[in-house]
Formats: structure tokens, sequence, C-alpha cells
């Protein structure tokens, strides 16, 4: 005989359901337990890492770049906080002071490359204002350095131009994907770009060709030479003999 | 002519053209102006005339097939006339005065170097200013001393005398 649930029944599954839910509860609060005490081992643990590595850290630039990648694969920014846990490593002040420095360097070229420079002019700079005994700094150190100055607005950029180089640009206002198109062109003209060049690798108009060439002129970017036929325009960011000087 | 200290931008073939942009045309100017001065300081030349410079290899460089035109040199010498670097010998502006030290550091380097080798009080003439070994004015341009001299007369600290066939000045 088949019986009808009654009260009995429902109030019995109405408690089964709450212990259900309690368990539920106690496994959670446990999980969540063995979790942070996790996690605390692992800040503990990266933290007597960071401190025990922090002078090879400063010194050996291929470590930095491993840890760097450590640190980003499993999603923490030493960067990002002096405070907390991390000002063990003083990794921060490392990149503030390579930052100010990177920002001096093209603030003293600005006059003559237009705040234009190249990865690799800036590097020679630095490493000559830094001096001797100060630790060695990588093309990787300056890159990282330099994308932290991008939380100041448009007026910091790392540009890549087609052919491995990279220029810095710190000027204010943004450069128009004309301008930059030009800039990826003058590697391939060793350092200048004219009407003809920009038709040939771009397959600009004269028209658009020539409104993109006033526009590195006006910016300061570029110089004329109407000595040369055609007309070339010039970036001093990308000729040798201004880079060693 | 012997210089070998030629600064980057005169191997930028753009150097060699006026540029239109204001800001680029200001650094332009300077360090045109920087390589006349030490151009002329190295070779001890004081006088530069518009017309022949444009030949010289100061304005010219052969390597790179380019030139400064006569306007940019025109230009360059204006901008060194404005920091008191030149001064033009006629009304065409063709003929400079190139002063790599100004007419009062001229002024002052002389009337120091009289001070400190006990000239005061007695004469020496313009031959044994310019002729005097390893000094920085050692064969100054004449009309370039007799100008640093006057500027001394006007302040009273030399007298300018005139002898039969040569010039003297007395320092005091």
């Amino acid at each position: 005989m088949r019986r009808r649930a009654g009260i009995g029944a429902i109030q019995k599954q109405k408690l089964e359901q709450e212990k259900f839910k309690d368990k539920g509860t106690e496994l959670h609060v446990r999980e969540f337990e063995v979790l942070s005490k996790q996690l605390e081992q692992f800040r503990q643990k990266l933290e007597e890492f960071a401190a025990q590595h922090r002078a090879e850290i400063k010194r050996n630039p291929v470590f930095r770049r491993q840890f760097q990648e450590m640190c980003a694969a499993i999603g923490v920014d030493p960067l990002a906080s002096n405070k907390g846990f991390w000002s063990v490593l003083n990794l921060g002040d490392f990149y503030y002071e390579l930052s100010v420095q990177i920002v001096e360097v093209c603030l003293a070229t600005s006059e003559k490359n237009g705040g234009l420079i190249s990865l690799d002019e800036l590097r020679t700079r630095l490493l000559r204002s830094r001096g001797r005994v100060a630790q060695e700094v990588t093309i990787e150190d300056i890159l990282t350095a330099s994308k932290k100055l991008g939380v100041f607005g448009s007026g910091f950029q790392v540009l890549q131009v087609p052919g491995g180089r990279t220029l810095i640009r710190s000027v204010p206002g943004e450069l128009s994907v004309d301008v930059t198109s030009v800039l990826s062109v003058a590697p391939v003209g060793g350092g200048q770009v004219n009407q003809e060049l920009l038709a040939q690798e771009l397959g600009w108009t004269a028209d658009r060709a020539s409104a993109a060439l006033d526009a590195v002129l006006a910016d300061g970017l570029a110089w004329i030479d109407t000595q040369a036929s055609p007309t070339q325009y010039w970036f001093p960011s990308l000729f040798i003999g201004c880079m060693d000087c | 002519m012997t210089f070998d200290d030629w600064p980057w931008q005169y191997s930028f073939p753009p150097f060699f053209t006026v540029q239109p942009n204001l800001q680029t045309r200001k650094a332009q100017l300077s360090a045109w102006c920087d390589l006349v001065l030490k151009y002329h300081k190295a070779n001890n030349l004081y006088v530069l005339d518009v017309r022949e410079a444009q030949g010289s290899p100061l304005f010219c460089n052969a390597d790179i097939n380019r030139k400064l035109s006569l306007e940019g040199i025109a230009e360059v010498m204006s901008e060194l006339h404005r920091r008191a670097n030149a001064e033009p010998l006629d009304k065409g502006k063709t003929r400079w005065h190139v002063l790599w030290h100004t007419i009062d550091e001229w002024a002052s380097i002389l009337y120091s170097w009289a001070d400190e080798t006990g000239q005061t009080g007695s004469v020496c003439t313009f031959y044994e200013i310019t002729n005097a070994s390893d000094q920085e004015f050692s064969g100054i341009d004449q009309d370039v001393l007799l100008k640093a001299l006057r500027k001394l007369e006007q302040a009273k600290k030399v007298e300018i005398i005139h002898m039969d066939d040569a010039k003297g000045v007395k320092f005091f």
C-alpha cells in the first residue's frame, strides 16, 4: 500500500535539507580555512624567497626578469604596491628610480629629437648617467619602467616600429596612425622618408603622404632636407650620429 | 684649415636646410652658432665674409653634398649678432667679426692679463699684445683688439695712444 505524503514526511524532508545546508556551510568554512592557510603559507614562502634573493633580484637582470615572469604567471604585480609584503623587495623603488631617470633623459634630449628617442639610445644614456656602480639595466627593465609611465596619460608611449626598433615618445598628445606609419617606414629609408618611399611602402597617394609629412615636421619629430630630390624628411631619433653624442 | 670637432649635425643632411618649424629652427640655429664659433676659434679666424663662407667647409659638407644657402648663413650670423658673438663690418652685412669671446669678454681678458703681468701704468704696443705668447688673444685681429680696448677706454681703464706708425695702450 502506498502511503501518501503526510505532514511527517514534509517535516523530515525539511530537516534533511537543513542538515545538508549545515553540512554545506561547514564544508565551506573548512575549505575557506584551508585556502586562507595555503595562501598564508604561499605568501610566507614568497616573502621568504623574495627576502632571500633580494640582492640577487636587484643585481641580476636575468633573474629579475624570471622573477617578474613568475609573478606575472600567478597574477601579482610586485610593482603595483610599494606597501605590504612586497616592500621587502624594494623592487618598486628600482623601477620608480629608473622611470624618473628615463623622464630626465627624454627631457634632456627632446630639443634635438623632438621627444622621440630610440630604445638603444635611451639605454646608452641611462647607463652613462647612472654611472658604473649602479645595477645593470636591461632593455626589459626600461620597457617595464616606461610602461609604468603610461599611467600619466598620453604623454608617454612605447612605440614598436617594424624591423625590431622600439621608440619611446615623451611629447604630449597621441601620434596619429599615419604618423606612426611614417615612423615605421623611416628605418627602411635609413632614418629618412619621402613621398616616393611612402607610396612604395604604404601605397599612399601624394596627398596623404604630404599631409603626414607636414604633420611630422609640425610636431618637430623630423627635419626637412630640400636639397635632396625628392625632398627628404629626417628623424634625428633614428639618425646614428645623433645617438652617440 | 684644420678642424675635426664636427658635431653630429654636420653629417645630418637637413642641417643644411633652414627648418620651417620654429622650435626645430631654434635648435638648428643654436647648433650652427656653436659650430661657427668653435670653427673660428680652432682656426684663429676673426673675420667672416658671407660670400666666401658659402664655399668654406664650415657651411659646405662635400661628403654628403650639402651646403647652407646664403640666406641660411645670413640667418646664422644675425643670430650670432643677437648673442653679441658677431658684429657686422658693413651695411650690407656681408663681412662680419666673429667673436667667440664677446667684445666685453675680450676686454676683461685683456685687462686681467695686464693686471696679472704687472703692465698697469705702462704702455704696450698693439704688436706686443697680439704677439704675446700662449695667451687667448695671441694673434688677435687688430680691429677686434681695438674694439675691446675702446670698451676699456670708455670705462676709463686704459688710454689708447696713437704713435707714428703704430698704436699703443696704457693700462691704469
